[in-house]
């Protein structure tokens, strides 16, 4: 799964540090999340997208698994 | 329901958290000042049940060395949490990271990866044991049957939990 959390934070100037404080992770939680590596729990991802005020579906994008 | 607390993700008050460890803590602190006891009484030639050869060198030397980590350890459990009641900053970091769901995760993955190698190595261990020792076979193979019930407790219990 795919998100735009990077390019979001970017655009709003806001660094790792204060969204992980923002949304009560770490900054590593943070960076994993932008590298792809994790993907946020449904909780943690409600929790980022009201932070950005954006919808879920707008920062995380769902792929259907080619079969 | 306390199955849920025990064992799901239910939000837990960290200060609370905090006391309860500098509990335990004090606990495992008694149990090491218990251990040196063993080792002194032990020296004093009292209380003592040799059962095997070399248990006189073994004892002293296993209960001190048990105590000294047993009283550090504890020692240093409620030190950290006391620091953690008294700075709010540092209690607040402790909070974040010990509530962060990928280093939770990792924990879980952690317990779950060393759990599957420990259960494959218990079954080389026996399987090699038979040319060993019988004894060796025999405990192993309590250890690894404890191990299979403990597992299918857990799963009965989270099963009925979620």
């Amino acid at each position: 799964m795919k998100n735009r959390i990077q390019e979001l934070r970017k655009d709003q100037k806001i660094r790792q540090e204060d969204l992980a404080e923002a949304v009560g992770v770490t900054r590593q939680t943070i960076i994993s999340l932008e590298n792809g590596k994790y993907n946020a729990s449904l909780q943690l991802a409600h929790r980022i997208a009201r932070y950005f005020d954006l919808k879920i579906e707008d920062i995380f994008l769902f792929e259907e698994e080619e079969s | 329901m306390w199955l849920n607390r025990l064992l799901l993700d239910v939000p837990v008050d960290f200060e609370r958290r905090c006391r309860n460890r500098i509990r335990v803590g004090m606990g495992v602190t008694l149990l090491g000042v218990l251990s040196l006891a063993a080792m002194v009484l032990q020296n004093r030639q009292i209380m003592v049940l040799y059962l095997e050869p070399g248990a006189g060198e073994f004892i002293p030397a296993f209960y001190g060395s048990l105590g000294i980590g047993l009283m550090a350890g504890g020692l240093a459990n409620v030190m950290r949490n006391r620091r953690y009641l008294s700075d709010p900053k540092l209690r607040r970091e402790r909070e974040v990271a010990e509530n962060d769901e990928r280093n939770r995760l990792l924990g879980l993955r952690c317990w779950a990866y060393a759990g599957y190698t420990m259960f494959l190595a218990l079954y080389v261990g026996i399987l090699a044991c038979g040319f060993v020792s019988v004894t060796a076979a025999k405990v192993l193979m309590v250890v690894g049957g404890v191990y299979a019930l403990l597992l299918l407790l857990f799963r009965i219990l989270l099963s009925r939990a979620m």
